[in-house]
């Protein structure tokens, strides 16, 4: 995806840091939708990006408190293509000052509306994004209908040897991490199983029973290392965020929450190498150090963190590569419960890629949102001021540090 | 007999390195400005972005960096499911995704010692020579 979701992003700078507030989150009804999707009773519909996202944006909208004059700003992200940016303003009922189409997957888009918040665009940006990977029946890796065309040369170019699908990036940076820190398949299954067991108390999630790890066993690999649970959904979905100018972001119907930091790492050249050999780590390690910079804080004070669960691996690799945990520990964190609520690192509260929705990262951000406003319900993390999200594909690595309104 | 495969990328540039498999030889491609290898085939130095490309002859002999196994079927059968696939560091530094003949998933051993072998294989541009690694 290297070429779709590349988006001119603004300097990671300490004074873009806390200027603009998320005030409103909206999602749809990724549970009953998959359900529904998956049923098929007669009279079922398949939904579409424009009804997806307007039910994000209702949402949102209400959530927020604000009326729809108060909104200047539109910012479109659709993944697989949706309506221009126009059009989707007069379905939503807006009159934008500002409005773009902002790249796609949670690898910029946020920083971009922020920046241009920062320049006086906007005073107010309601973000979209929306996907019906399932309705449109997406495939992930091969040559078949609904797979990819383009993308990086590693979504295609080694189909003679039988080799493609992001399971498989998975799967070869996951051998070699495993055969190097003696990490065992069921150690793994840890990963994908806390996950769920957050899932669990998440009602919007589309997976929510719990497994043991003799379930997670006797799943069938996907590739192998790999198993069906180590690997993310493909639901259909949308997430509105109503981002507004900081100083206009008090005294609103929640708690606001700050837009603290932002960083960027991207593979440019010998990924196998960059991906596999190096776990992405050098791109990962210094998109944190930019975002932890910016924002002015360290590791030990994010309180919770949503890293980009396409597979269970992944998490565990974006944990250690941003400093969280040692190198060739995430696992082992992870089985004496770093990522519960009560642990070091509770992560992937909602229950992530893995078990509540791929929204491509947007899902991430609002649940962090309701962690730091404290509304959460039955999972939520005590005592919270910051949190962090991340979003790492296969070549590129994108982190966000979110702050409460009130902390300092 | 020869395996049928998903189709390769073929066009200028990527059908010079199957014609060098033909002839039972693996070469990428070395940008004689850097130095750096470029791979899979590109039309500018993935490194520098020079054009000045030459095709390197490889040695043939790597070490295997990382391995999988395909369940889900995604080629249709072809290959047919479970399949192998391994991430072989050449000895020139280049990560090269190729399949296993002669062992599979259970032999592998981080660091493993191969070497380079051809493998008679057909997508529907004709048949081809596949280049795979074996035990060295």
């Amino acid at each position: 995806m290297a070429d779709i979701y590349k988006i001119d992003m603004p300097p990671a700078a300490r004074e873009l840091s806390r200027k603009a507030s998320i005030v409103g989150i909206g999602e749809s009804d990724y549970a009953d939708d998959y359900k529904a999707q998956r049923a098929k009773l007669p009279g079922f519909e398949s939904p579409t990006v424009e009804s997806l996202t307007m039910r994000a944006f209702e949402r949102a909208l209400a959530d927020s408190g604000l009326r729809r004059e108060d909104i200047d700003g539109l910012a479109c992200s659709f993944t697989y293509g949706g309506p221009p940016p126009e059009e989707m303003a007069q379905m939503l009922g807006l009159c934008p000052r500002y409005c773009e189409t902002n790249g796609n997957i949670m690898a910029g888009p946020l920083p971009v509306v922020c920046g241009a918040i920062a320049e006086g665009k906007a005073d107010c940006v309601a973000m979209i994004y929306g996907v019906a990977s399932r309705s449109i029946g997406r495939v992930f890796g091969g040559t078949g209908p609904g797979s990819l065309h383009g993308g990086p040369s590693s979504y295609y170019y080694f189909h003679p040897w039988g080799w493609s699908s992001q399971a498989a990036h998975w799967a070869m940076i996951c051998s070699l991490y495993m055969a190097k820190y003696g990490v065992r398949e069921e150690d793994l299954g840890a990963v994908a199983q806390q996950v769920r067991r957050h899932a669990s108390r998440n009602p919007n999630a589309v997976m929510q029973k719990p497994f043991t790890i003799e379930e997670y066993m006797a799943s069938r690999y996907i590739v192998r290392p790999l198993h069906l649970l180590d690997i993310c959904l493909v639901n259909d979905g949308a997430v509105c965020l109503i981002v507004r100018r900081a100083d206009m972001a008090r005294d609103m119907a929640h708690m606001p929450v700050d837009v603290a930091g932002w960083g960027e790492g991207i593979v440019t050249h010998n990924k196998f190498d960059f991906m596999v050999r190096q776990q992405l780590r050098p791109q990962i390690a210094q998109a944190g150090r930019q975002a932890f910079a910016m924002a002015g804080l360290s590791q030990a004070e994010i309180g919770h963190f949503e890293g980009y669960d396409a597979s269970s691996f992944h998490l565990i690799n974006q944990i250690e590569g941003l400093g969280f945990v040692p190198q060739g520990e995430g696992v082992a964190f992870c089985q004496a419960g770093g990522m519960e609520l009560d642990g070091r690192l509770p992560t992937n509260t909602e229950g992530g890629n893995l078990s509540a929705s791929y929204m491509h990262g947007w899902s991430q951000v609002a649940e962090t949102v309701r962690q730091l406003r404290g509304e959460a319900g039955e999972r939520q993390v005590a005592g919270l001021s910051y949190a962090m999200t991340c979003l790492a594909q296969t070549d590129q690595a994108h982190p966000l540090i979110f702050a409460r309104g009130d902390a300092p | 007999m020869s395996e049928k495969r998903a189709d390769r990328t073929l066009g200028p540039g990527h059908d010079t390195f199957w014609e060098y498999c033909a002839k039972g030889e693996l070469r990428i491609q070395k940008c004689t400005d850097c130095g750096g290898m470029t791979w899979p085939v590109a039309q500018t130095c993935e490194h520098c972005g020079s054009e000045a490309l030459n095709w390197e002859r490889m040695s043939g002999k790597g070490t295997v960096l990382s391995w999988c196994q395909f369940h889900q079927d995604y080629y249709r059968g072809a290959p047919p499911v479970p399949y192998d696939c391994i991430l072989v560091d050449l000895a020139e530094r280049v990560p090269f995704i190729s399949n296993p003949k002669g062992f599979g998933y259970d032999d592998i051993a981080l660091g493993m010692a191969v070497k380079l072998a051809f493998l008679d294989c057909e997508d529907s541009a004709g048949p081809f020579k596949l280049p795979v690694f074996e035990r060295a």
